[in-house]
């Protein structure tokens, strides 16, 4: 079986993110880049189900020079090669765009490799816009089933069967490849990469997709969604502390407090 | 001399009024200020607990119980393992931790200067958001920083940094007494008589009552990866320290591990991260080592060159973590060593020994051995970058008493060892109430004098945590 997954870059979510006064954007500089923690898990069932039943896994990225490293942190647990798609405006993309790209780039990669993907795998969304539609829209565009919120695959006489998870459990579902299927939190984490794998993936070569190489002429005018401004979260005002020591009195005033404040 | 005086109605009233109001009594004091993490060293209830908000309140209330000899047990968010926080003398527990502000950075000289009660978590936190770096890295991250100072806090990353001793510039301090005092200043070199900052960072809370603390900071690393290495045994594993540190690669952090303690806590916080057997060799133990460096060349050929040594040295192989999850991971497993203990333990004592790094394994395996003799089950894990070690007694089905009985003969035994081979009761934990008979034997009677000396000079009506470290009033 042979896999594309499509990794995002996004900064580390485990740093606090506020805004940078001077310029009103996120300011990234305490949050090192790294792979969606989704994607990580996508690679990983991948990489596990050629294990165990033969094929390869690629991985793409959209975005800048920059993606490489997180390309190359793929190539060091099992991907066996890495395109990047970077070019002037793809470090700014909204999800219609980079359903594009990659809509694009995925018979170029398939031409390059000599090989034809029968399941495009997406992390069920990313970890910074948390936006969940590049799936489904790369699937519209490619015209390919889709299944979302997968935690399982295995091959089957005609495709793939894919375990899925719903917020009541699973649901099993047979679908024909090829197909696009986006990856939940499996019952397993990502491996390391051992020192070996990370030094071979060190010296790998990365190649690049300009917009030209996929045929996109005009990429702005695929962007379905443009980007008012950002703004903090207001911060949580200090409670009122109710120190009356008789719960009658006490009552009254909470129910007074929740009255003037209409929430009551 | 053990009569202090119990808190009457007319002293709490005076207490109240010098505390502002900030005083709990009754069914106001919750247990926990009646123990700390470490229960097996007794609890032991306050009679009323004073939660001040500022130095002069801290002052104003210690007056009150100096003059009436009143015991005091200072105490922040009570994470010790020796007992330290518990009020064994009942009157009143100093509850510091809602002096928590940041009180400002001084960028230039590198230090904050912050409450006592404010989190390590929070410290650190903040710094970090502003590209500086709190070294001390003590292994619970919701302890406050008092706490830290007063039991000289080490953590993972006291290889490269050392401990929390070398990171304090400055405090105020009241004195039992009430007179308020500052020791050191935000200097990176004094030869200025005694150092009076000295013998408060360590001292329990016994010596004086923190209640500002200047703290030098660093430039927070840029770069920044960890090494999961498995290795067949714990043999192999702590023989291959001293050759990381001959190489001059001064990680940042140097851990051992056995599988066990690893098992424990993978099972605690749902995560499987330390690889368990690999191209068919069973792994037993675990070096999780931590390297930093200015730019990600500089990182490569640190990860290389101990990557190198280390398998030249018999590792199985070598994990990487590099990128930001990954680290949290491999670390969160190592972070959740003794909660995850806790969680699977009814009964549990802990020896955080600190011996020579090149009598580590001969150590270990003396321990070993020695839990055997005793049957006890023992699990092992700690710094093999300054020989700090954590051996946990764990028991779920003795009874109390034998299992104190087992782990006193265990503790003889272990203890006397680690002063042969040139160890120290405690690496970071303390000696609080629970170590005390260990660190006379360790150090003699002379050495335990002269503590006694210095705690009568700072607290003549030996008011200040009594029973604790060298001071117990029976005596």
């Amino acid at each position: 079986m042979e896999f594309l997954v499509c990794v995002k870059q996004v900064p580390d979510d485990s740093v606090e993110i506020h805004l940078n006064p001077e310029t009103g954007t996120p300011d990234l500089s305490q949050a090192d880049p790294e792979a969606g923690a989704f994607d990580t898990y996508a690679e990983e069932l991948a990489v596990r189900f050629i294990e165990e039943n033969g094929g390869s896994v690629t991985v793409v990225s959209a975005g800048t020079d920059d993606n490489k490293t997180c390309l190359k942190n793929s190539l060091a647990v099992g991907a066996g090669a890495a395109y990047l798609i970077a070019d002037e405006g793809t470090d700014c993309l909204d999800s219609a765009q980079v359903a594009d790209l990659l809509a694009a780039a995925a018979p170029k990669i398939e031409e390059q490799e000599g090989k034809k993907f029968d399941v495009i795998l997406c992390g069920k969304e990313s970890t910074d816009a948390i936006g969940g539609q590049v799936g489904a829209l790369l699937a519209e565009k490619m015209n390919l089933p889709l299944v979302e919120n997968a935690v399982e695959i295995k091959s089957t006489d005609s495709g793939i069967s894919v375990k899925q998870e719903t917020d009541t459990g699973f649901m099993m579902y047979e679908v024909s490849t090829p197909a696009v299927v986006t990856i939940s939190k499996p019952d397993y984490d990502p491996r390391y990469p051992t020192i070996r794998s990370k030094m071979a993936a060190r010296k790998a070569k990365i190649p690049t997709l300009t917009l030209s190489d996929l045929g996109i002429s005009d990429l702005a005018s695929e962007a379905a969604v443009s980007s008012l401004g950002f703004a903090e979260p207001k911060t949580r005002q200090a409670g009122i502390k109710i120190n009356e020591s008789e719960p009658e009195e006490a009552v009254k005033k909470a129910m007074d407090q929740m009255i003037a404040d209409k929430a009551l | 001399m053990s009569d202090y005086n119990k808190l009457t109605d007319e002293l709490i009233d005076q207490i109240r009024t010098a505390a502002n109001g900030h005083v709990l009594t009754g069914e106001d004091v919750s247990d926990d200020f009646s123990r700390d993490e470490m229960p097996i060293y007794g609890t032991s209830a306050p009679e009323a607990v004073v939660q001040p908000l500022t130095t002069e309140e801290v002052s104003a209330v210690m007056k009150i119980c100096n003059d009436n000899r009143i015991a005091v047990t200072p105490r922040g968010a009570g994470t010790g393992l020796v007992g330290g926080a518990v009020p064994l003398y009942g009157g009143i527990v100093l509850d510091t931790t809602k002096m928590n502000k940041i009180i400002g950075y001084d960028l230039e000289n590198l230090a904050v200067t912050v409450q006592p009660g404010v989190l390590f978590k929070d410290l650190a936190d903040d710094c970090s958001r502003q590209g500086l770096l709190y070294p001390p890295d003590p292994g619970e991250k919701l302890a406050c920083l008092g706490g830290n100072v007063s039991t000289n806090a080490g953590g993972m990353r006291a290889v490269k940094y050392g401990t929390t001793r070398d990171y304090v510039r400055a405090m105020t301090v009241v004195l039992p007494n009430g007179e308020i005092t500052h020791f050191g200043s935000n200097v990176s070199k004094t030869s200025s008589g005694y150092s009076l900052i000295n013998l408060m960072i360590g001292s329990e809370g016994t010596l004086g009552v923190i209640t500002e603390l200047t703290l030098k900071i660093v430039p927070a690393p840029k770069k920044i990866a960890s090494l999961i290495i498995p290795f067949e045994d714990l043999e192999a594993a702590i023989s291959t320290v001293p050759k990381i540190k001959m190489a001059n690669l001064n990680p940042q952090a140097l851990e051992f591990m056995e599988k066990e303690i690893v098992l424990s806590s993978e099972r605690y916080i749902g995560k499987s991260v330390f690889p368990q057997k690999i191209d068919g060799v069973e792994a037993g133990a675990y070096l999780l080592v931590t390297f930093e460096a200015k730019d990600e060349d500089e990182l490569n050929d640190l990860i290389d060159e101990a990557s190198e040594l280390v398998l030249e040295a018999g590792a199985i192989d070598v994990l990487i973590a590099d990128t930001p999850s990954k680290m949290k991971d491999a670390w969160a497993a190592r972070s959740s060593f003794l909660e995850a203990i806790m969680a699977e333990t009814k009964l549990l004592d802990e020896c955080d020994v600190v011996v020579p790094i090149t009598h580590i394994t001969e150590f270990l395996t003396f321990a070993n051995a020695t839990a055997k003799e005793c049957d006890l089950t023992i699990k092992s894990f700690g710094h093999a970058g300054d020989g700090n070690l954590h051996i946990y007694e764990c028991s779920n089905d003795l009874t109390e008493d034998v299992f104190k009985e087992r782990v006193d003969a265990f503790f003889e035994k272990i203890y006397a060892k680690a002063t042969e081979v040139g160890g120290q009761v405690s690496g970071e934990h303390g000696i609080g109430s629970g170590k005390i008979k260990y660190l006379r034997k360790s150090l003699g009677e002379t050495n335990m004098q002269l503590m006694q000396g210095i705690k009568k000079v700072f607290d003549p009506n030996l008011i200040l945590n009594p029973g604790k470290i060298c001071y117990i009033p029976e005596d």
